[in-house]
């Protein structure tokens, strides 16, 4: 049988040919062979160079091949690592540090880009980065609201249009008036609390077109629950009505994370339009 | 014939036999009828070319940059750039083009070049071509005459191209498929000669299409030893460089990694660079990564739980996920799944296909259903109508000799739930009210590239988890959906359906731009091709920024990868102020972005990589016991019942409406391009959900 199969093979093959193979000659040096499965770009493709921004994302840690990191950006990944895989945010918090110290307006190594990037990619110092500064606020909040605000702020002026940061900044200071034992003071943070989540309003206001596109009336349902909340210590029953009534029209085609909020508001609601008094003991006095 | 734009590098590639014009899939099934019908179902074969999401991508992204995405020929006058800065022609496309020298050759046929590399060469002979080169591009480019490709892809009874009456209308009456509706098919794979290193960005046969194909009489097979071919219709290759490279994974390389041609500086956060000599203005980034994902990853070596390689063919051309499961650990996850590279036994061809009668032995064959995450977007009567009568309902019953399903849609399905799993054993145990407790969700993937992968940046892949009390009373919720209506394309009301929403992180409807006032006006894509978000805000489960860049533990966990446009200073982000006015960027801005023609950048890192589980934290706030009694509920009821799900969406929603709108009738064509509709993804958006779950309790504590 494997005979003929060859002798078949040939045959076919002889008959076949319709012209002398001409290989192609090859000038130059010899390119390397090609390997199936092994010949692949020698630079790490998972590691991203500058152009002229960091990533500011995360790139799974074990992906970048990095033994110890020697860059702002660098120190950033391990302390997402740290921080999201191992739950370690001790040395994710110096890891986020030393980044920033290394991407800092202070010591002129970064910038804040106001014109558009050079086709280049070229910008030196590179570009400030936000992801950093975000996660740092976000693990020191409640120990160190001032550097939290200070670093939240400076990603306001990387990106003012960031969405996010302003309720980032907003709950701080709720939280810093929750934990004051000054009335005054309390209110007065709460109303720096109410400026901010108002601030991250205005950066995705409900329009016109928008409701002719989607039917929202409202968005934004956690800043809006917060102002009320907000309201509510603050007693302002009206404006606290007008943020409940928001957030429920922003809930209506969208629900929330925490559904029985939706019922609250409700029952919050109908206790506000029936005036009555002392509903809730948290209020400032 | 020698290739007629590609040069053999390294391993010879060339073939030495006759030519032979590029086949029909109908000539190949006389002989291989079932490798013909499993092909048949396969979306990359023929449904491609005339599906209604394919063309309205490639209709979208001509729309933005004013038609370079369609082909130019060697018959062209139209001109570039070099490398030197002096004026070239502009007659060769990135198939085609030998050594890339500016975006513009990359661009020109981009997709139509993946979906159908021999088909755009051929077409160098304007009495071979079906897509026409488009007369004006850029400023000149004609919207009002532009028509989808499939369009082109039909033929009457003598095999003439025939048209619709109609821009974007139904088959002309007696017409049917011609030679480029076919797509990928039996005469791409197996003419294939070598991976063309040159003409790959990174010098290694890497992407957009970047192989060698013959057209010749050689066909390459998987065998060593194959045997004659009856008349010589064709010659079974027995160069073991060829044979060895339709075996390898890597022979999927060429058009399952795919880079976009994005003009200087290229990808804003990588700098990307042609490294071939004269490619140092061809800069890019990376839309599809599955190639580069598996040739880094631990199926790529013999450090995965079945010892050995695990090829793309192991599970898109094996039996698998019907040839029974294994276990196996990864970290300290306890996984059973599906087990890869398991073949049938069969006949490669019918008996008297050889040559002199020769019986043909039975030997391991490979599977060519080609599996894959999508399902057609087009009807069975319509499929029937551009692709033939006997083209297979994707949802059809029964099953195939083997017991594999004939349903693609069925197969599919039995793919993804082998794709990925999840735990929440590493969760809180304990609960109290008013204060914070910990879900763990480790999820990992099983999958030889990362999940989801290809088009990923579209492919919704997400946790859905729920927390209730015993009474069933929600306490959190996330990668859920709600029914809504859709006015942007006509739902006025909530229809009751599912498959149509999208996830609550974000809420976005892309512009679909507009036409211009009068065909005197120049064409300006930034002007009238849409493609920014009109709508773009956080919605209530916003947990990929609030994860990504904040560091919360909230909301949704969504394993789909983010094109992202970097808004310069002094650019429209697309949307308006309160008061109506544009918002401007003063400083750079990021934002998703659903076009894949508009993003200057993209994040490939959200999608699980493979065999390297990953834990996600939800922290999850109970109410407290002074809420709890004002919605007049006296208590939680323990335990609380935390489930968590795997769910998929071939295509968001909201993406699939830009497409609606761009190509319909108020978009910068100004007629309907016949692709795409509300009922359309009413009736053919079939997502996934529960593809592996996990569920755990906790107590609580008052």
């Amino acid at each position: 049988m494997r005979t003929k199969l060859i002798f078949v093979t040939l045959f076919a093959l002889v008959g076949a040919f319709s012209q002398t193979p001409q290989p192609a000659p090859i000038e130059g040096p010899a390119a390397p062979a090609y390997v199936p499965g092994v010949t692949y770009q020698s630079a790490n493709p998972n590691y991203p160079t500058r152009n002229p921004f960091y990533f500011e994302g995360r790139i799974d840690w074990n992906l970048l091949k990095i033994d110890q990191p020697s860059n702002t950006w660098e120190y950033m990944e391990r302390g997402i690592h740290e921080q999201d895989d191992l739950e370690d945010y001790a040395s994710a918090i110096k890891d986020y540090q030393q980044s920033i110290a290394m991407n800092n307006l202070t010591n002129n190594t970064c910038q804040i880009v106001t014109s558009p990037i050079p086709s280049s990619g070229q910008l030196n110092p590179p570009p400030c980065i936000f992801t950093v500064r975000l996660r740092l606020a976000g693990l020191i909040k409640q120990t160190d609201p001032a550097t939290a605000l200070d670093l939240y702020n400076q990603v306001l002026n990387i990106d003012p249009l960031r969405l996010g940061v302003n309720a980032a900044i907003g709950e701080v200071y709720a939280s810093m008036a929750e934990a004051a034992s000054d009335p005054a003071k309390a209110a007065s943070l709460y109303n720096q609390a109410v400026t901010a989540y108002q601030a991250e309003l205005a950066l995705s206001p409900v329009t016109p077109l928008q409701t002719q596109l989607t039917g929202d009336t409202a968005n934004n349902a956690h800043v809006h629950w917060a102002l009320a909340e907000i309201f509510d210590k603050l007693n302002r029953p009206s404006d606290e009505m007008s943020e409940l009534n928001l957030y429920l029209q922003a809930t209506k085609w969208h629900s929330d994370t925490y559904p029985w909020r939706i019922t609250l508001a409700q029952k919050r609601i109908a206790k506000l339009q029936s005036g009555a008094a002392d509903r809730r003991p948290t209020r400032l006095h | 014939m020698p290739l007629a734009a590609q040069t053999p590098v390294g391993a010879p590639t060339e073939s030495p036999f006759k030519d032979q014009d590029y086949q029909r899939p109908q000539v190949c099934q006389q002989c291989h009828p079932r490798q013909f019908a499993e092909l048949r179902s396969s979306v990359k074969s023929g449904y491609r070319n005339v599906s209604p999401l394919f063309n309205g991508l490639e209709a979208a992204g001509n729309l933005l940059n004013g038609g370079l995405l369609r082909p130019v020929y060697a018959d062209s006058a139209k001109t570039t750039t070099a490398a030197d800065g002096s004026t070239i022609p502009l007659n060769t496309n990135m198939f085609t083009t030998r050594d890339y020298q500016n975006v513009s050759q990359v661009r020109a046929g981009f997709c139509l070049s993946c979906h159908n590399g021999p088909f755009v060469r051929r077409a160098n002979d304007p009495q071979l071509r079906e897509v026409p080169e488009l007369a004006g591009t850029g400023a000149n480019f004609v919207p009002e005459l532009f028509r989808p490709l499939r369009d082109y892809h039909l033929v009457d009874g003598n095999g003439n191209q025939v048209l619709p009456a109609t821009i974007g209308g139904d088959p002309p009456p007696g017409s049917g498929p011609s030679l480029g509706a076919t797509g990928i098919t039996c005469d791409l794979c197996h003419n294939i000669g070598g991976a063309d290193l040159s003409r790959s960005f990174q010098g290694d046969g890497f992407a957009n299409i970047s192989i060698l194909v013959n057209h010749t009489i050689e066909k390459v097979g998987p065998f060593a030893q194959p045997l004659a071919v009856k008349g010589n219709f064709h010659v079974s290759s027995n160069d073991p460089t060829k044979i060895n490279f339709l075996r390898s994974g890597a022979f999927c390389n060429a058009c399952h990694d795919v880079r976009v041609p994005l003009a200087a500086p290229g990808d804003f956060q990588h700098a990307e660079i042609d490294v071939n000599p004269g490619g140092q203005n061809v800069t890019y980034y990376r839309l599809e990564n599955l190639s580069s994902e598996w040739q880094v990853g631990a199926y790529n070596s013999t450090n995965n739980p079945f010892g050995k390689v695990i090829r793309c063919q192991d599970c898109h051309m094996s039996m698998f996920p019907f040839a029974g499961n294994s276990n196996y650990k990864v970290g300290d996850l306890n996984i059973t799944s599906a087990t890869p590279a398991v073949f049938a036994d069969n006949f490669a061809a019918i008996q008297g296909a050889a040559d002199g009668n020769f019986p043909i032995p039975k030997r391991k064959v490979v599977d060519h259903h080609f599996t894959g995450v999508d399902v057609p977007l087009l009807y069975p009567n319509e499929l029937q109508a551009r692709l033939g009568s006997d083209y297979p309902d994707p949802y059809q019953a029964g099953v195939d000799e083997y017991g594999i399903p004939l349903s693609l849609a069925t197969r599919r399905r039995a793919l993804l739930e082998n794709a990925a799993r999840v735990s929440l054993d590493k969760s809180d145990k304990t609960a109290t009210l008013g204060q914070t407790f910990t879900v763990r969700a480790e999820c990992v993937a099983l999958t030889g590239h990362r999940f989801p992968a290809g088009f990923s940046q579209e492919r919704t892949t997400y946790l859905q988890l729920s927390v209730t009390d015993d009474n069933g009373v929600v306490i959190y919720q996330s990668g859920y959906v709600v029914d809504k209506p859709h006015p942007e394309t006509g739902e006025m009301q909530p229809d009751g359906n599912l498959d149509d929403e999208d996830i609550e992180h974000v809420h976005a409807v892309v512009d679909p731009g507009h036409p211009r006032p009068n065909t005197s006006t120049p064409y300006a894509g930034g002007t009238f091709g849409g493609a920014a978000n009109q709508v773009f805000e956080a919605g209530p489960d916003d947990g990929p920024d609030s994860r990504v860049y904040f560091g919360n533990n909230e909301g949704l966990v969504l394993f789909r990868n983010e094109l992202t446009r970097i808004f310069q200073p002094g650019q429209s982000l697309g949307h308006n102020d309160a008061n109506g006015n544009p918002i401007i960027a003063t400083k750079p801005h990021y934002e998703e972005t659903f076009n894949a023609a508009l993003a200057s950048t993209v994040d490939n890192f959200r999608s699980l990589q493979p065999l390297v589980p990953r834990t996600f934290k939800y922290d999850i706030t109970l109410p407290t016991a002074e809420e709890l009694q004002e919605m007049g509920v006296t208590s939680l009821k323990a335990p609380l019942h935390i489930h968590a799900q795997i769910n998929y969406e071939h295509f968001p929603p909201l993406f699939v409406r830009y497409l609606v709108r761009t190509t319909g009738p108020n978009g910068p064509t100004g007629h309907d391009l016949g692709l795409l509709s509300e009922q359309r993804i009413d009736d053919l958006l079939k997502n996934l959900t529960n593809l592996a779950s996990a569920d755990v309790t906790a107590t609580v504590q008052e």
